[in-house]
């Protein structure tokens, strides 16, 4: 410290110099300040620590900058509330790890009965304080309070009274009972005029009642307008209007064009009402026959078939005319004995004229059969097939046909219609199926024949790989295995056994005429059995037993087999094209130029372009490995492509999905625990931000509880364990 | 001879009630049920599936201001109470279960910037550009009588002039201070005319300010100068200044974990900062295209609701990268304010349209009372949903996004690809190890100033 002191009224500066500056060294030191000091007693004090200071001086640094001073300041402030604030980070922790959050526990919901709330009540509106006046009546009141006997004194009733009410009630109900009971035998009574007159009499009531009454009348007017407007708008579209008829008059041609596409338009619309109207009365019986059209026209076997159909079609619809003519009006114009005699004439024409057609049908009928059956025999007898299941069906098929055709003339000849040609069409069509089944029976047994014949000159012809395979058992001396299909063509091989085997085979063939084959068949075993066991038998050498046991298999061929049916699989092979007749192109030119090239060109560049596939395959170069390039696109999208954020390897991931969570899996004890969300909380609740609670980092997880107002829990895992709540139960 | 017979019990089998229902026994044999992740996969799929179908989080608009809508304050003690301030200085109260005003406010000549609520739910803070603070006393809402007659107006108890504009106000939680901001930061108490006490660092405007409700002496701003600042009233100064490369808009602490707050960004993101480890951010919450308006906390702590000036409000997992939903109607102009409600079932947007909004906070929530089967078949739903949420075919379902929104994400991927492949490119054709790419978290923080 300086030893002088400068007293200034003002901070020193260069508008108020200090007096040095002004005067010269006129420094005022503490002596000066001191002596006029010396007299009073304690001066001597003040000179003793006067010459202290002196003694021992210290140098003061001069104060920081405040920019300085207010940053260290704040570092210093950081630092402490830094402190202060990781408190809450055990909390922090535990909630974030924590399964499930409560907020929903400990809620003080306030009022909790209906008395609570009724208490807490007070009267506000004139109404309420009304109600309240009666209710805290001191009579009432003290009625109440002494076990509510008071209250019938109270509310005493007159006897008189009390019966006035129950007559008026009882009279109420006899009127009512009265009047339902008339409506139950008005509602019940069937004569028609009665239900006329009623309603002319309703009718009449209502009118007298428009007379009177001002609203009924208006009523009935409105109605009558809703009447109106809804005809005018259905006559709209009927050119009955005045607008149409005037145009219609002049003439269509002499108005402008948006005239005319109105009245265009309305002959539309009409016409598409009509139609309407007419399609929907119609609808179902045509819907029928389409329907049975498009059956038809499916079931068709042949051309023949469908005539069938057609001409039984064309007969029905005439039966239905005449049936539908039948009917006769009984009242209105046509009900006059004149009209109905000349409807009878008509009528009478219209069954000749129907007969007629009959007679055509059938006559047609006849012909188509005949040409049909002759056909059929033909083929049956020229054409041999050996596959005989389906030829033999479709004659069945027909005969059928031709049967249920019989049944409908049957039900013809019932309507006393005058055919009388059933009969011979029956003998006719007898004679047929009699022909036809004859027909069949021989297929049968020459295709039988012929294709027994042709198995086992096959098998003696083309021993299968598989034959030798069994040879290869028959040498290890396994006999048990004899009854295998091709252990009897491998007997074949070696000619000493021919001979015998052929004749066996001439027996099996009789054998075969009588009986099933596989029956035969083990007959035809055994036989080969009991001949070879004769035969003595050497030992085969090494290299003819190797040689022997994979003669037929051939494993690289296979393998290359396997190969191929992969490449196809997974790079198909694209189809050719296919001349069609008219497709792409005219047939004519189609003759002329074959296949369009743009059909052609696509094929080659699918070819090329599966050449490249191919080639691009990571086993092309490979002879012997497959690598498939499949891609399960099924089984792809129940994966996913790389490990999800949190977890830190594959093993985890899949452990997490791996355990099912739904009630049809787990107990009822623990969905709750597996189903829990994350946040629990009531909706309607209000949640209170955090209080601060002291926790132990390292305690032992249990249940906490935080302020009265809010708890949070946690049910957190401690190596690998997880502790169950018993609360859990309790909430799900 | 013993003869095994099927028994049991009268008492297990035996319902109480008519209604009951009669038990299953199921036999648990995981291999009687070979099936059962298929089963539980395909059941994902489709609560996924019904999942967005029953998406309709819009549950009203709150139509009668005449301005657009600048901020918001909630009731702490009231569900349905919601105030509202306009930049036409009117303030209204609104119950949310009918749907209309309480009452009205009026009083300030200017836009109305902040509002906040004492925790008791009893006084109201405004404060704008006009430059003066008003203290109302909030009405006990009696909404029956509130239909026909016409609206409450409520007189401000005081009105404090100051010498600048106010930017926003917050209330300390369970305390009597509130602090207010504008050309600096001043705290005030109810019953005082004058600040106790006034913060400034640096010139620049404040523009928000949120208190930190699980540590009621803890407060952060935000300022003009892209600084977030954190205060402690304890402490005679302000504590740490963190300078970012956009402005933060606005901030909110999360109320279940006082150290951590979210700032939301001017450019489109929020960031989540450890209170105590300014220099880089926690996550990164990405999603919107258009600056992040506002902010707010889900009371359980575990979201977020965000709105942006790209006219969407977003929900977000506090620590989720992007965004779980997005609330978006034709009609919804830029949102200027977001508030969640106090239970943490919905959601309350202002908008330029001078209308709020009330959304759910859950989208495909099903509202109203639930029976303990329905409940049990949502909270499987979930889980269902939870487990399997990382499967291409369950993860593929998304929320539709409106085309604007739509087509400036899809540009913003294209120019941050762009960035990407030039910065890959640059550091692969220079030695290595001289250029380092920082992570997000950190690029976007300037500085930490001390």
């Amino acid at each position: 410290m300086n030893d002088s002191v400068i007293p200034e009224l003002y901070p020193e500066s260069e508008y108020n110099p200090s007096r040095d500056v002004v005067e010269g060294d006129g420094r005022i030191s503490i002596e000066d300040l001191l002596n006029p000091l010396s007299e009073k007693p304690t001066y001597g004090k003040l000179r003793k620590r006067e010459l202290q200071i002196k003694k021992n001086t210290r140098t003061v640094h001069a104060p920081l900058s405040k920019a300085v001073q207010s940053k260290v300041e704040r570092t210093t402030a950081y630092e402490r509330s830094k402190k202060d604030v990781t408190k809450w980070q055990p909390i922090i922790q535990r909630n974030r790890e924590a399964p499930t959050i409560f907020f929903d526990e400990n809620v003080n919901l306030g009022f909790s009965t209906v008395g609570a709330i009724a208490s807490e009540f007070e009267p506000r509106t004139e109404f309420e304080k009304k109600i309240a006046a009666l209710v805290y009546d001191d009579k009432v009141v003290e009625a109440h309070k002494m076990d509510g006997s008071k209250l019938l004194e109270m509310n005493q009733v007159s006897i008189e009274d009390e019966k006035d009410r129950q007559n008026r009630i009882a009279k109420m109900r006899s009127l009512l009972f009265h009047h339902e009971m008339k409506k139950k035998h008005i509602k019940k009574i069937k004569s028609r005029t009665f239900h006329r007159l009623l309603k002319k009499d309703r009718l009449k009531a209502e009118a007298s009642q428009i007379q009177m009454d001002p609203e009924a009348a208006k009523e009935y007017a409105m109605k009558r307008e809703r009447e109106r407007a809804e005809e005018r708008m259905t006559l709209k579209h009927k050119n009955h209007n005045r607008w149409a008829k005037r145009i219609i008059q002049r003439g269509l041609n002499s108005q402008d064009e948006g005239t005319r596409a109105a009245i265009a338009e309305q002959h539309l619309r009409h016409a598409e009402l009509t139609r309407k109207m007419h399609s929907m009365n119609g609808s179902s019986s045509s819907s029928e026959d389409t329907s049975d059209e498009d059956e038809d026209e499916n079931s068709a076997a042949s051309d023949q078939d469908r005539a069938y159909k057609l001409l039984g079609k064309a007969k029905d619809k005439t039966m239905k005319v005449l049936e539908e003519e039948d009917e006769v009006p009984k009242s209105g114009l046509l009900s006059l004995p004149f009209m109905r005699r000349g409807l009878e004439k008509r009528k009478e024409e219209a069954v000749e004229e129907a007969n007629l057609a009959f007679q055509e049908y059938e006559d047609s009928l006849k012909k188509l059969e005949n040409s049909g059956g002759s056909e059929d025999l033909k083929a049956a007898l020229t054409s041999g097939r050996r596959v005989f299941g389906p030829a033999k069906a479709q004659i069945s098929g027909t005969s059928i046909k031709e049967k249920s055709d019989n049944c409908y003339e049957g039900s013809d000849s019932e309507d006393d219609l005058g055919i009388g040609k059933s009969g011979n069409m029956e003998n006719m069509e007898s004679d047929l199926l009699h022909n036809e089944d004859l027909v069949v029976m021989q297929q049968e047994t020459d295709t039988l024949q012929k294709s027994v014949f042709k198995n086992i000159d096959d098998i003696i012809e083309n021993p299968g790989p598989k034959t030798t395979y069994e040879v290869s058992m028959f040498v290890s001396d396994s006999w048990k295995k004899a009854k295998n299909k091709n252990e009897d063509t491998a007997m074949k091989k070696s000619p000493k056994l021919t001979g015998p085997v052929r004749q066996d085979i001439k027996d099996t063939e009789k054998e075969l005429r009588e009986d099933s084959d596989t029956d035969s068949e083990g007959q035809m075993v055994d036989g080969i059995l009991s001949s070879v066991s004769k035969v003595p038998y050497e030992l085969p050498s090494q290299e003819e037993l190797i040689r022997l046991t994979f003669a037929g298999d051939d494993v690289e061929d296979d393998f290359e087999k396997d190969k191929q049916e992969i490449l196809n699989l997974e790079n198909p092979e694209p189809e050719k094209p296919l001349l069609l007749p008219g497709w792409g192109q005219w047939t004519h030119i189609q003759e002329k130029k074959g296949l369009p090239s743009g059909m052609l060109k696509k094929h080659e560049e699918a070819q090329t372009k599966r050449a490249e596939a191919l080639k691009k395959r990571k086993d092309a170069r490979l002879k012997h490995v497959i690598i498939s390039e499949k891609i399960d696109k099924k089984a792809e999208k129940l994966h996913t492509k790389s490990l999800p954020f949190p977890f830190t390897s594959k093993e985890v991931f899949e452990q997490s999905m791996r355990v099912p969570v739904g009630p049809e899996f787990n107990p009822a004890s623990a969905i709750g625990l597996l189903n829990r969300p994350e946040v629990v909380k009531k909706p309607g609740v209000i949640i209170k931000p955090i209080e601060f609670e002291d926790v132990n980092p390292h305690e032992k997880p249990e249940q906490r509880s935080g302020g009265d107002k809010r708890k949070l829990k946690k049910n957190s895992r401690i190596g690998g364990k997880s502790i169950k709540k018993a609360k859990a139960g309790g909430k799900s | 001879m013993k003869v095994k017979v099927i028994s049991r019990s009268v008492d297990e089998f035996t319902r109480e009630r008519s209604q009951d229902l009669q038990r299953v026994f199921r036999n648990y044999d995981p291999s009687l049920r070979p099936q059962e992740k298929a089963v539980e996969y395909v059941r994902a799929l489709n609560a996924v599936k019904l999942d967005k179908i029953f998406a309709r989080p819009f549950i009203g608009a709150l139509d009668g201001h005449l301005d657009a809508i600048s901020c918001m304050a909630k009731n702490p003690t009231q569900l349905k109470g919601i105030f509202s301030g306009a930049m036409d200085g009117d303030i209204r109260l609104w119950d949310l279960a009918s749907r209309q005003i309480v009452c009205q406010f009026p009083g300030h000549q200017g836009a109305v910037r902040g509002l906040t609520v004492s925790t008791d739910g009893r006084s109201l803070v405004s404060c704008g550009t006009d430059a003066t603070i008003r203290l109302w006393n909030v009405p006990v809402t009696t909404l029956s009588e509130s239909d026909d007659l016409p609206k409450n107006i409520v007189e401000p108890a005081s009105v404090y002039v100051w010498k600048n504009a106010f930017w926003g106000v917050d209330h300390q939680w369970d305390g009597e201070h509130f602090a207010t901001v504008g050309a600096q930061v001043d705290i005030w108490n109810h019953n005082r005319s004058q600040p106790i006490n006034s913060f400034e660092w640096g010139t620049d405007t404040v523009i928000s300010v949120r208190f930190n409700p699980g540590e009621p002496n803890l407060l952060a701003t935000s300022a003009s100068d892209r600084s977030i600042v954190l205060y402690d009233l304890r402490m005679s100064s302000p504590l740490r200044k963190m300078i970012m490369m956009t402005k933060t808009n606005s901030l909110c602490w999360n109320p279940m974990e006082p150290i951590n707050f979210t700032a939301a960004n001017e450019d489109g993101n929020c960031y989540t900062y450890d209170a105590r480890k300014l220099d880089e951010a926690k996550c990164v919450h990405k999603d919107h295209v258009s600056a992040v308006m506002d902010i707010d906390y889900s009371p359980t702590g575990r979201e977020f609701v965000t709105g942006s000036y790209d006219r969407t409000v977003r929900l977000f997992q506090y620590n989720g990268g992007h965004s779980k939903e997005i609330y978006h109607t034709k009609r919804m102009q830029r949102v200027f304010c977001v508030k969640f409600s106090g239970d943490g079932s919905y959601v309350i947007s202002g908008s330029d349209d001078t209308n709020l909004r009330i959304w759910k906070a859950k989208a495909s929530e099903q509202l109203g009372v639930i029976l303990p089967r329905e409940r049990k078949k949502h909270d499987y739903q979930e889980a269902l949903k939870k487990r399997y949420k990382h499967l291409p075919e369950v993860n593929r379902i998304a929320r539709h996004l409106p085309r604007p929104i739509f087509k400036a994400s899809a540009l913003m991927r294209v120019m941050a690809d762009a960035k990407k492949r030039k910065e890959d490119k640059r550091k692969a054709h220079s030695a290595p190890g001289s250029i380092t790419t920082q992570p997000l978290r950190r690029r976007r923080v300037i500085k930490e100033v001390e």
